[in-house]
């Protein structure tokens, strides 16, 4: 397979990564969206830290400090979609007129002609920054929350609960960033995907609206997957956690099929 | 009228021209007025089926935030496709005093952000009120009590909160123009607006007051008037400096520094 194609995956994933990490706008969703959590843990934990100091005793429990930078978790998935969208949308952008008005989409394209395997790497490499993100963002969030609260917080949250959540957010970042993949790759233009995306990743969301009206809506990917955000309170009804990850994934495997498809058989 | 007029009227009415005939920008418009009507008709109707009492309005102002995205769009897509190829060297060509440039922009801006907002309002009041029209699904009614043309669907105070959500819709809307000029491309124009007016303002709103001096949030006063300190007019001003403020950091951009920078 790698001897027919002529690049070896490995070394392909390594020119995605390549590639990715020196997009400046991949460099500022990353950077903002682990700034941005943290700067919100920091918000979140001065407010929970004066409303302890400011309260009589007694006036509630301490939030553990892990709650607290968790709070922060739902604004990484708008990062996450950035990544997924510019991934793929940057080989489409036209460069200057004046260097000649070519797209980078050709040149990988002669450099690797197996598209599915191009599609492949641009996955996992996109797949591997937003789990380091998730990571670095939570992680973050975590270290704020536990300088500002210090010794007001609550006692921890076990280190297996810690895992799972972070995990889980880390998975559904993961998956919407895919998800946002397998559309560009099929819009090209970075524009409706990144509008249509973080529009319905906010809370003001097409899906929790339409939810309303029919409850076929909790199997569409971003409602089916929100149980993976741990102890965040969300809308009742819908699959469970696992079950929506299922889902969740399921969407995702098959727009990412469908992406490849199209990719494969469309003129570049 | 003053020679000085006389050419921003005519820079204006090239940059309407150039609204006009960018395709993006008549799907945009349509793809707001069409989601705000579908948007607004599904609130309304899946109130009425929870039992609550036929309120169109309220359907309207309850989706509002969800037609952002349209105006925010049509903001940030003329500034970020000049400034994409060569056409901002030919505009500045053509029109070399760029303050000039950039308060022909603002206004033309401004007229279509206009339209589309009072569009989408019209658009959300129609789909509320059809969704939710008596003679749907009523069990034992012969024929739709149909008011007749003219019959006044809403009045008085609610007038003045759609009359905000359009305000609202054109604030949001010039803000993200005013983006746009400061950071010229698509992408960072798109993420900073959307991320600032859809995630992080409900965000720090949940966590903090302060996040009422927001311009999204101080802008949706208009429509729903129910802050302590800031009165509807006082967030609307509130909005605006922000507009100014960013506005004119953009401006300066495009005034100080290389086009093509």
């Amino acid at each position: 397979m790698s001897r027919r194609a002529g690049v070896r995956f490995r070394d392909l994933a390594a020119a995605e990564l390549g590639k990715a990490v020196t997009l400046p706008v991949v460099r500022a969703a990353v950077a903002g969206t682990v700034g941005g959590s943290a700067g919100l843990a920091a918000l979140n934990a001065v407010g929970a830290r004066n409303a302890l100091v400011g309260g009589a005793a007694g006036a509630g429990l301490a939030p553990p400090a892990f709650d607290v930078a968790y709070a922060a978790a739902p604004l990484g998935a708008a990062g996450a979609v950035v990544l997924g969208v510019v991934a793929m949308s940057s080989e489409y952008a036209a460069s200057s007129a004046d260097a000649g008005g070519g797209r980078q989409v050709t040149t990988t394209l002669t450099a690797a002609p197996g598209r599915l395997r191009v599609l492949g790497a641009k996955a996992l490499v996109v797949a591997l920054l937003v789990a380091m993100t998730a990571v670095l963002a939570i992680g973050a969030c975590l270290a704020v929350a536990t300088l500002v609260l210090g010794d007001a917080a609550a006692e921890a949250v076990g280190l297996r609960e810690a895992v799972l959540r972070t995990a889980g957010a880390a998975l559904y970042w993961t998956l919407t960033a895919l998800i946002a993949l397998a559309v560009t790759v099929l819009t090209r233009g970075a524009t409706l995907p990144l509008v249509v995306l973080v529009a319905n990743g906010s809370l003001v969301s097409f899906s929790l609206l339409l939810s309303r009206v029919t409850p076929w809506a909790h199997w569409l990917p971003d409602l089916a997957g929100r149980r993976l955000y741990g102890g965040l309170a969300t809308v009742p009804g819908g699959p469970d956690a696992v079950t929506g990850a299922w889902v969740m994934a399921a969407w995702t495997a098959a727009l990412l099929a469908v992406a490849g498809v199209v990719l494969a058989r469309r003129d570049a | 009228m003053r020679p000085g007029l006389v050419h921003l009227a005519r820079v204006t009415a090239a940059e309407l021209s150039k609204l006009r005939t960018l395709p993006a920008v008549g799907l945009t418009v349509a793809a707001t007025v069409v989601a705000g009507g579908s948007v607004a008709a599904l609130a309304a109707s899946s109130a009425v089926t929870g039992g609550a009492p036929r309120d169109p309005v309220g359907a309207v102002t309850e989706v509002v935030r969800f037609v952002q995205a349209g105006v925010v769009l049509l903001g940030v897509l003329p500034v970020a496709h000049e400034s994409a190829g060569t056409q901002l060297r030919t505009t500045l060509a053509a029109v070399p005093r760029r303050a000039v440039l950039v308060a022909a922009k603002t206004l033309a801006a401004l007229v279509a952000l206009a339209v589309t907002a009072a569009g989408t309002v019209c658009a959300m009041v129609g789909g509320a009120v059809v969704a939710t029209a008596p003679a749907r699904g009523v069990a034992g009614e012969a024929a739709p009590r149909w008011a007749g043309p003219g019959a006044a669907v809403v009045a008085g105070d609610d007038l003045t909160r759609l009359a905000g959500a359009a305000v609202f819709l054109v604030l949001v809307g010039v803000l993200a123009q005013a983006v746009a000029l400061l950071l010229r491309e698509l992408v960072p124009a798109l993420v900073a607006t959307l991320g600032l007016v859809l995630i992080v303002s409900p965000l720090l709103g949940s966590l903090t007051e302060h996040a009422r001096w927001l311009p999204d949030q101080a802008a949706a006063l208009l429509w729903a008037p129910a802050d302590p300190v800031l009165t509807p007019a006082a967030g609307a001003l509130v909005a605006t400096a922000w507009v100014v403020v960013v506005g004119a950091c953009g401006g300066a951009r495009l005034v100080l520094v290389d086009a093509s920078g």
